[in-house]
C-alpha cells in the first residue's frame, strides 16, 4: 500500500490497462459464480416468481384462489391506512436506526481496536448479545417494563422517574431502536476486521506529515474502510426494513401502532389474516423500495468507496491531496 | 491517561452488554418464588442449579444438540466453500452481466421471507425434503448473498499485483484463488464462519417451518417449547438460553483473535 | 484448458461432498413422508399441538398410550408452540398438513378441515351426551361439525389473598358487582409499593372482552351477524370497555404489557396486582410462584345477568389427511375419560370426569363451571366470516381506550371504518 500510495499516476494507468485485458476471464468467472446461479434458480427464483404471481390473486391459504388483477395493489395504496402507517413507522425507524447503527458499530469497533490487555474478553462481551437474539427479546421485556423493569429501577436509583418504555407512544420506537442496536455485534466485528486491515504505515506517514488524530481518522481511517461502510450501510438498510422479530416478540406493533413496522404489517396480513396474495403485494412493494435504495447507494459508492484492488482514482487523489495539504 | 479512558469505556460498555446475560443466568437459577419480585433480586437466595438439568431433560435436548451440530457444521462448511468461489468470481473478473448479477445477489437479501416461505415449503415438499434437515443444509452450499457480498468487499481490498504476478508465472485462476487469495482472506473467512455458525445455531424460523418431528428438532425449536400460546416458562427459557449460548461463545472467544489478527496485506507489501 | 478442468473437478467434488453430506442424515430422516401406504410398514399419524412444557409432555404420553393400543401406529406429536399459525399456513398452503391438529379458529380453517358429523353420529364410543352442552357449538360452521372439544376454559377473577388480608379487605364472593370490584381495586392500590388493584391489558383480545360486553347487555355484532352499527358502538358496549380505561386513568389498574412483555400473569406472580382476570391457563403457575390465590366469578353490572365467554380448544382432522379413520380413532382416544384425566392443565370436557374428580366441588375450580353455565352467547367471530377485518378496527379502538381515548368516540370510528368489509 505504501508504494501504491506514492506511485506515479501515469504509471498506474498504464498498468491498469494491461491488467484489464487479463481480467476478462472467458468462461472462468461464470464457473466461479455458478454455485450461486444454480442455487438462485433452484431455491430462490421459483418462490420469488410464485409470490409475484399470487400478488395478483386472492389467496386465503385455505379455500379458493381467485384472480383479482391489480386489486391488491389498488387496495394497498388507496384503501388501507395501515399500509401508510406501517410504511411511515418503518421509514422513521430506518432514519434513526441506519445512521446510529453505523456510528455505534464503528465507535465500538474503534474502542475495541485499542491496544489493551484482556481485549479478547471485551470483544466477547461486546458480541455476547447479538447471538442471543431470541432469548434477548425476552430479556428486553424485563429491561423496559415500566414499574418493574430493570432500566427504570436503575433510573429510580438515580432519582429519575422513567417512562413505561414499551407502553408509551413517545418512547416505544426509541426503545426498539436501542434494542436493535444492541443486537448488531456482527456489524461491529466487520468494522473491527476492516480497521485491523488498515496498514500501520499509513498512520505513520500521516503523523509524520503532522496530521492530528482527527485528521488521521478523516483522511486515513474513513477512506480505507469505505468498502466496509458500504457493506454495513446496505445491510443496515435491509435490516431496518425487515425488522420484525423484536416487534413481534416485544410489542406486537403497539402501543397504538407506534412500532407497527412494515414487515409486521406484511406478517400479519399473511399469518394472522391469511391474505397471502395481499401480503405478497405488500412484499413486492417493499422489495422495490429497498432495491431502489440499495441501487442508489451502490451507484453512489463509485464516488466514495475506495477499493485498493481496483485502484480507484478519487480516494487516491484525496489521500494525496490531504497529504499535500499537510506538508 | 488515554489508556485509562479507553479502559473505563470498555468496562462500562462491557457491563452494559453483560448485564442482560447476567440477568438471564440469575433468572435461570432462581426459585419460582423469587422470579417475579420487585425490586429485582440480583442474587438468588438459593442457587437452584437443578433448574438447568431439569430444563435440559424435559425434552430430548441431547438429540436437539446433535441435530443442531449437524446442520451448523455442514452449512458453515458449505457457505465457506461456495461463497469464496462466488465472491472471487465477482471481485476479480469482468464479465458480461457482472454488475447486474451482483445487484441480483444483493436483491436476494431483500426478499421478505413472509412471501417466499410458502412456495419454498411447497418446493421442498415436492422434493420430499420436509421434515429432514436438508432444507437447512443444502441451500448453504450455493452461497448466501450476505457472505458473498462480505467476501467480495474483502477480496476487493486486496492488492491485485499479487494475483497478477502469479498469473504471469502461469498459475491458473483456481491456483491463484487457493494459493494467493484464500490465505489472505483468513480473517474474513473466520468472520463468515462465525456468522454462519451463530446464524445457523440460532435460526428459529427455518427449523420451525421445515421440521415436524421432534426427533429432527434443533435447539432453538426445543427452546421454543417453553413458550406456548398460553404461558411462558421463564426459568427454563433462561436456563436453556444460557446453556446453548456456551458453544457459540466459546467458538467466538477462540475465533476472535484471528478475525482481528489483521489482514495480511501489510505484512506482504510493507 | 487445464484451468477449466480443475474448476470442473472442483465443482463436481463440491456437489458430491454436498450430496453425501446430506445422504448422511437420510438414514435418520426416516418417516419423513407417509405417502408409502404399504401395509406392513408402521403408519405415522401426525398430530399438531400448540401446547408446550408440561402440557406437551402429557400429550406425548397420551400419544404413546395410543401407540400401545394400536400396534403398528406411530403418533408423531408436532409441537408448533407459538409458531402454530405459520406452520398450519405452510402445511395447508402446500397441501401437507398434519392429520390431526388442535383448532379453535374454525371460521378461518373450516374449508380445509374434514366435517366430523358422520364420524360422530356413527360412533357410539364417543358418548356425545357426556360432553358439556354447548361445547359443540364452537366447532360448527354452517351446521357442520369440524372439531371435537378437547378442552375449554371460562374466565374468572383471580385474587391474591395475602394482599386482601394485609389491607383488611374481605375476599370477593360470587355475585359481586363491578362497583364493588372498582372500590376494592382502589383500596388495594398502593403506588409507593408499586402495587395495583387490577391489571388492565394494553392489548386486549377483543374475544375475551365479549363476556363483559354481554354482561352489560351489549354485543359487538347483531345476532344474525350482519350489523355492527348500534352494536359494536352501543352505549352498553362502550360503557363496559370504558370502565377499564377509567381504571387505568384513575390509577387503580396498571397497564400490563402485550405479548412478549412482562405480562399481567408475571406481575400477579410477583404479588404486585391484587386482582387479575383470565382463563385457567396461569392457575398452576400462580400456585408454583407461591401466591395464595383465590378465584371468583366475574362481577355483574347492576340488575343484569353476568355473562361469560368460553375459549375452547378442539381437535380437527385435515381434509387432505390420507388416514382419516385412524385420525378419528386418535381424536376419540384423546377425548376419552382416560386421556382427559391425564390432561390436568385443561378443564375436563366430560361431565362424568368432572363428577368423578369432584372438580366442581373444589372452591378453586367451581367458578369456572358456574361461569360455563353463563356462557351461552355466540362469539362474534362465529357470526361473520369477515370478522377478522372488523376485529382489526375494533382491537385498535379498544387499545386506544386503554391509552386514554373515549370509548364511544373510537368505537363509532371503528364502526365507520369497518362498514366496507360488511358489504
Amino acid at each position: 500500500m505504501a508504494q501504491t500510495y506514492l506511485q506515479n499516476t501515469s504509471e498506474q494507468t498504464a498498468a491498469l490497462k494491461a491488467l484489464k485485458k487479463r481480467r476478462w476471464g472467458g468462461a472462468a468467472p461464470y464457473l466461479f459464480i455458478f454455485p450461486w446461479i444454480f442455487g438462485f434458480v433452484v431455491f430462490t427464483l421459483g418462490p420469488l416468481l410464485f409470490s409475484l404471481v399470487i400478488s395478483f390473486f386472492d389467496w386465503p391459504i385455505v379455500g379458493k384462489v381467485t384472480f383479482i388483477g391489480i386489486d391488491n395493489y389498488v387496495e394497498m395504496f388507496s384503501n388501507d391506512p395501515l399500509f401508510w402507517k406501517s410504511l411511515f413507522v418503518t421509514l422513521k425507524f430506518a432514519a434513526l436506526f441506519v445512521p446510529l447503527n453505523i456510528v455505534v458499530a464503528l465507535g465500538l469497533a474503534m474502542l475495541l481496536n485499542q491496544k489493551v490487555k484482556g481485549s479478547a474478553i471485551f470483544r466477547t462481551a461486546f458480541y455476547l448479545l447479538c447471538h442471543l437474539r431470541r432469548g434477548a427479546c425476552m430479556i428486553w421485556s424485563w429491561v423496559y417494563s415500566g414499574d418493574y423493569g430493570i432500566l427504570n429501577y436503575f433510573l429510580s436509583v438515580l432519582g429519575i422517574q422513567g417512562p413505561d418504555w414499551l407502553n408509551d407512544t413517545n418512547w416505544s420506537l426509541v426503545a426498539m431502536v436501542v434494542a436493535s442496536l444492541w443486537g448488531q455485534g456482527s456489524m461491529m466485528l466487520i468494522f473491527l476486521a476492516g480497521l485491523k486491515g488498515i496498514p500501520k504505515d499509513l498512520y505513520e506517514s500521516a503523523s509524520i506529515d503532522g496530521a492530528g488524530k482527527v485528521r488521521q481518522f478523516l483522511s486515513v481511517t474513513i477512506p480505507m474502510i469505505t468498502p466496509t461502510i458500504l457493506f454495513n450501510l446496505i445491510t443496515s438498510i435491509i435490516a431496518a426494513f425487515q425488522q420484525l422479530t423484536l416487534a413481534l416478540l416485544l410489542t406486537g406493533g403497539g402501543p397504538l401502532k407506534s412500532t407497527y413496522f412494515y414487515a409486521m404489517y406484511m406478517y400479519e396480513n399473511a399469518f394472522k389474516y391469511y391474505k397471502m396474495g395481499y401480503s405478497a403485494a405488500n412484499a413486492w412493494f417493499m422489495f422495490l423500495i429497498v432495491l431502489t435504495l440499495t441501487f442508489l447507494v451502490f451507484k453512489s459508492s463509485e464516488a466514495w468507496v475506495f477499493y485498493e484492488g481496483e485502484m480507484k482514482k478519487n480516494p487516491q487523489k484525496k489521500l494525496k491531496a490531504s497529504r499535500r495539504g499537510r506538508s | 491517561m488515554k489508556k485509562v479512558v479507553a479502559y473505563a469505556l470498555l468496562i462500562v460498555f462491557s457491563l452494559l452488554f453483560i448485564a442482560p446475560l447476567f440477568w438471564a443466568v440469575t433468572t435461570a437459577l432462581k426459585s419460582q418464588q423469587e422470579l417475579y419480585l420487585f425490586p429485582p433480586k440480583w442474587i438468588p437466595s438459593v442457587w437452584k442449579f437443578s433448574n438447568f438439568a431439569e430444563a435440559w431433560n424435559i425434552q430430548p435436548f441431547n438429540l436437539f444438540l446433535k441435530n443442531t451440530l449437524l446442520v451448523t457444521v455442514l452449512s458453515t462448511l458449505g457457505q465457506l466453500i461456495s461463497c469464496t468461489l462466488v465472491a472471487y468470481g465477482f471481485a476479480r473478473f469482468q464479465f458480461k452481466g457482472r454488475d447486474f448479477l451482483f445487484l441480483v445477489v444483493l436483491a436476494t437479501m431483500m426478499i421478505p421471507w413472509e412471501v417466499t416461505m410458502i412456495p419454498q415449503y411447497m418446493e421442498f415438499n415436492y422434493l420430499g425434503w420436509i421434515n429432514t434437515l436438508k432444507p437447512l443444509i443444502v441451500p448453504s452450499w450455493f452461497g448466501s448473498a450476505y457472505y458473498i457480498f462480505l467476501l467480495r468487499q474483502f477480496i476487493m481490498t486486496l492488492p491485485r499485483e499479487l494475483d497478477e504476478a502469479a498469473t504471469i508465472d502461469g498459475a491458473s485462476k483456481m491456483t491463484v484463488l487457493l494459493r494467493i487469495i484464500v490465505p489472505l482472506m483468513g480473517p474474513s473467512l473466520i468472520l463468515v464462519s462465525v456468522f454462519q455458525f451463530m446464524g445457523c445455531w440460532n435460526d428459529y424460523l427455518g427449523p420451525l417451518i421445515f421440521l415436524n418431528d421432534q426427533t429432527k428438532y434443533t435447539l432453538t425449536l426445543g427452546l421454543s417449547q417453553f413458550k406456548g400460546m398460553y404461558g411462558v416458562d421463564m426459568q427454563s427459557i433462561m436456563a436453556i438460553t444460557c446453556l446453548i449460548s456456551i458453544p457459540p461463545l466459546a467458538i467466538f472467544f477462540f475465533a476472535q483473535r484471528y478475525i482481528v489478527g489483521g489482514i495480511a496485506t501489510t505484512g506482504i507489501k510493507g | 484448458m487445464k484451468k477449466r478442468i480443475s474448476l470442473i473437478v472442483l465443482a463436481t467434488t463440491l456437489m458430491a461432498s454436498m450430496l453425501s453430506a446430506c445422504g448422511g442424515n437420510d438414514e435418520n430422516a426416516g418417516t419423513a413422508n407417509q405417502e408409502s401406504g404399504s401395509s406392513n410398514q408402521t403408519k405415522t399419524l401426525r398430530f399438531a399441538t400448540w401446547d408446550t412444557g408440561d402440557a406437551l409432555k402429557i400429550e406425548q404420553d397420551i400419544a404413546k398410550n395410543f401407540e400401545t393400543e394400536h400396534p403398528g401406529t406411530k403418533v408423531q406429536v408436532e409441537a408448533y408452540a407459538d409458531g402454530f399459525d405459520q406452520k398450519l399456513a405452510a402445511g395447508f398452503g402446500a397441501g401437507n398438513p398434519p392429520d390431526v391438529m388442535y383448532m379453535w379458529d374454525f371460521p378461518t380453517y373450516h374449508q380445509s378441515l374434514e366435517p366430523l358429523d358422520s364420524f360422530a353420529d356413527k360412533d357410539q364410543e364417543l358418548k356425545i351426551d357426556d360432553f358439556y352442552k354447548g361445547l359443540f357449538n364452537y366447532g360448527k360452521i354452517d351446521d357442520k361439525l369440524y372439531g371435537i372439544p378437547a378442552g375449554f376454559t371460562t374466565r374468572v377473577v383471580y385474587y391474591n389473598k395475602k394482599l386482601f388480608d394485609a389491607a383488611g379487605v374481605p375476599y370477593p364472593k360470587d355475585g359481586w358487582q363491578w362497583s364493588e370490584f372498582q372500590d376494592i381495586a382502589k383500596k388495594l392500590t398502593d403506588k409507593s409499593k408499586k402495587q395495583y388493584g387490577f391489571g388492565a391489558r394494553a392489548e386486549n383480545d377483543t374475544y375475551d372482552l365479549q363476556g363483559f360486553v354481554w354482561s352489560n347487555g351489549g354485543s359487538f355484532i347483531s345476532p344474525d351477524g350482519k350489523t355492527i352499527e348500534g352494536y359494536m358502538n352501543s352505549k352498553e358496549t362502550a360503557e363496559a370497555i370504558q370502565m377499564f380505561g377509567d381504571m387505568v386513568k384513575n390509577g387503580s389498574a396498571v397497564l400490563t404489557g402485550g405479548k412478549g412483555q412482562q405480562s399481567g400473569d408475571d406481575i400477579f406472580k410477583g404479588g404486585k396486582i391484587a386482582m387479575w382476570e383470565s382463563g385457567i391457563w396461569p392457575l398452576e403457575s400462580f400456585k408454583q410462584a407461591g401466591i395464595d390465590v383465590g378465584t371468583v366469578e366475574i362481577p355483574a353490572f347492576p340488575d343484569k345477568p353476568v355473562k361469560g365467554v368460553l375459549a375452547e380448544s378442539a381437535l380437527s382432522i385435515a381434509k387432505d389427511s390420507k388416514q382419516k379413520d385412524l385420525a378419528w380413532e386418535f381424536v376419540k382416544y384423546y377425548v376419552s375419560n382416560e386421556s382427559i384425566k391425564m390432561r390436568v392443565a385443561d378443564l375436563p370436557v366430560r361431565q362424568s370426569v368432572v363428577n368423578e374428580l369432584k372438580k366442581d366441588q373444589d372452591p378453586l375450580y367451581k367458578p369456572y363451571y358456574s361461569m360455563l353455565e353463563r356462557s351461552d352467547n355466540t362469539p362474534a367471530f362465529l357470526l361473520n366470516p369477515k370478522w377478522n377485518e372488523v376485529n382489526r378496527q375494533l382491537s385498535a379502538a379498544v387499545e386506544a381506550v386503554m391509552h386514554g381515548s373515549n370509548a364511544q368516540e373510537v368505537l363509532d370510528q371503528a364502526v365507520k371504518d369497518s362498514q366496507r368489509y360488511l358489504k
